[in-house]
């Protein structure tokens, strides 16, 4: 696979996980009030798929590019730092994945956590795409 | 190709406009897709709910991001000195973002008629035409993500 298409691939997945993380976050605002949950939870299978392909896609693209360049390697410090970030949102995400599944099919109550828990997901995306673009100590 | 990788820092900034709105408008559009298809399905009462979240997604959280993405595209594109470029790569973006961005509209539009016309009941024709052009937009969407990143010839 050539360069462009590698991109389109990571690009594309990387999307997926922030419209995954859109989905987590629409969940979280609907359980806030306790007449939209039945509608909330009409999200969770979408957000559930998206969340783990997405993600799971952006990492294997993400380093079969860096592999793909000479001009990248594992050891550069942005590359390292977006692996890292990359580690713990999808940790965050997983959680809330895994909490929105069992209110679905318990109807346990929502995790208080969980409006901080999207907001921390929804820094450490954007953190990321900081260090894609930026690309910090990069030559 | 590589040779872009690396880009002046100036064209960072709104870079990061750019594909941070593309990415919270692709993220409200789909969000809005789901919220109004998943209430198409269904003709319980959650269907009310569901059309009224997603047209007020498109609304507060889909027209906004198209803006941060659209004036950033401007921004970007001057940076690079593309104004007056030919490139098909290009042409396909602004396709997207502007005839998109008509179709957003109407989306918009006719979902938000919708839940003022009838709020408490199922989606009905003019909701069922947002959640199509909703559908259509996440389709064009990857046509741009695909343009932007292959920048074909």
């Amino acid at each position: 696979m050539g360069y462009s298409t590698l991109l389109f691939l990571h690009v594309t997945s990387a999307f997926a996980m922030v419209t995954a993380a859109g989905l987590f976050l629409a969940i979280a605002l609907a359980l806030r009030s306790g007449r939209h949950s039945a509608s909330a939870m009409r999200f969770v299978p979408v957000a559930g798929i998206l969340w783990p392909v997405g993600g799971l896609l952006a990492i294997v693209f993400g380093v079969w590019l860096t592999l793909h360049d000479s001009q990248y390697s594992l050891g550069d410090g942005w590359i390292l730092a977006a692996i890292v970030l990359w580690v713990i949102g999808s940790a965050i995400g997983g959680r809330l994945g895994a909490g929105y599944r069992k209110l679905a099919s318990s109807g346990a109550t929502p995790d208080p956590a969980t409006l901080v828990l999207n907001l921390a997901l929804l820094v450490t995306l954007l953190v990321i795409l900081i260090d894609m673009i930026y690309k910090p100590g990069a030559s | 190709m590589t040779l872009l990788i690396i880009r002046p820092d100036s064209w960072n900034l709104p870079l990061l406009l750019h594909v941070g709105g593309a990415m919270a408008l692709v993220a409200s559009v789909t969000v809005a897709a789901v919220a109004l298809v998943q209430g198409w399905r269904t003709s319980d009462p959650t269907a009310a709910s569901l059309k009224r979240f997603g047209a007020r997604t498109l609304l507060y959280a889909a027209i906004p991001s198209y803006f941060a993405m659209r004036i950033a595209a401007e921004w970007v594109a001057s940076r690079e000195h593309l104004e007056n470029s030919n490139a098909a790569w290009l042409g396909d973006g602004y396709l997207a973002a502007d005839g998109g961005g008509i179709l957003l509209l109407i989306a918009t539009i006719v979902a938000n008629l919708a839940v003022r016309r009838a709020p408490d009941s199922g989606l009905g024709k003019l909701a069922k035409v947002g959640a199509g052009l909703s559908l259509i937009l996440v389709a064009l969407y990857v046509f741009a993500i695909w343009a932007m990143t292959t920048k074909p010839s």
